[in-house]
């Protein structure tokens, strides 16, 4: 049997059904963005650093020196290699990685609580403000997180793990009544 | 064993993030050294009570080798560096 895994979210199995109305503490998958890892060449890692955060197309998530994920809500994945080619080309590796993470966005009230089952991070504000994003563990899968308001966290996973941090984030969310559904 | 350590990248970080890569305080043996002394430097380890150094990779984090001085005995962390600036500051 031939599967265009090319045209399928990673969690369409998961997600199949009429969605529950989202409830205060709300799981949205998203779709449709792109998503690429910048990997700045030896010794342009502050330049290609300063160059990122010029701009407001596209969110710039830390994940190591030198390196940051970028996720652009408007751009298709060639248009936001052509616009981080145009804007940092000779100082900075791009790899498209839209097809290869799963984002995750969690939001409500009790999101930190949902977190802290899995996160062995302090996430009060004043230690993980808003605006920041970190490479972490929740429970076994690598993660990066990103703060993006004051109760709404942002989490990319490899696309392979998205079913068991799906799982483990509707687990962890459960006594909090958490929905889930793709973002619109 | 120490529970949390300082990535001078990530911040506070749980222990269960990193995985530890041995003892940092080896200098490698010129290509040409004696047989004793390549032996001494791949097998031979000292078992310390006391201070430490040994090369942590943050796994589940920046994905870096930090040199992390800490006690065996009371699990104290001293410092932690980043493995490229703590190479540059002792001329390897």
């Amino acid at each position: 049997m031939i599967r265009d895994y090319y045209n399928r979210h990673a969690l369409d199995e998961k997600l199949r059904g009429a969605p529950r109305p989202p409830s205060a503490n709300h799981l949205a998958i998203g779709h449709r963005q792109a998503v690429a890892m910048a990997l700045a060449m030896a010794g342009e890692e502050e330049a290609v650093e300063k160059l990122l955060s010029s701009t407001t197309e596209f969110a710039v998530r830390f994940s190591a020196p030198g390196e940051w994920l970028v996720v652009s809500e408007n751009d298709t994945p060639e248009g936001l290699q052509r616009r981080l080619d145009a804007l940092c080309s000779a100082r900075v590796y791009i790899v498209d990685q839209s097809e290869a993470r799963v984002l995750f966005r969690l939001s409500g009230p009790s999101t930190r609580r949902i977190l802290a089952k899995g996160i062995g991070l302090d996430l009060h504000p004043t230690a993980f403000a808003v605006g920041t994003s970190a490479n972490a563990f929740c429970g076994h899968i690598a993660v990066n997180l990103a703060r993006t308001g004051e109760d709404a966290f942002e989490l990319i996973a490899p696309r392979s793990f998205a079913e068991s941090l799906f799982d483990d984030l509707m687990t962890m969310g459960r006594e909090y009544d958490l929905t889930a559904a793709f973002a619109a | 064993m120490a529970s949390l350590i300082t990535c001078p990248h990530c911040g506070v970080r749980p222990k269960e993030e990193f995985a530890i890569r041995g003892d940092a305080s080896l200098l490698r043996p010129a290509p040409t050294a004696s047989d004793e002394a390549w032996h001494d430097y791949v097998y031979v380890r000292a078992n310390p009570r006391g201070r430490t150094l040994e090369h942590w990779q943050h796994v589940g984090g920046c994905r870096r080798f930090l040199v992390v001085e800490r006690d065996t005995f009371t699990h104290e962390v001293h410092s932690v560096t980043d493995g490229a600036a703590f190479a540059r500051e002792n001329g390897r």
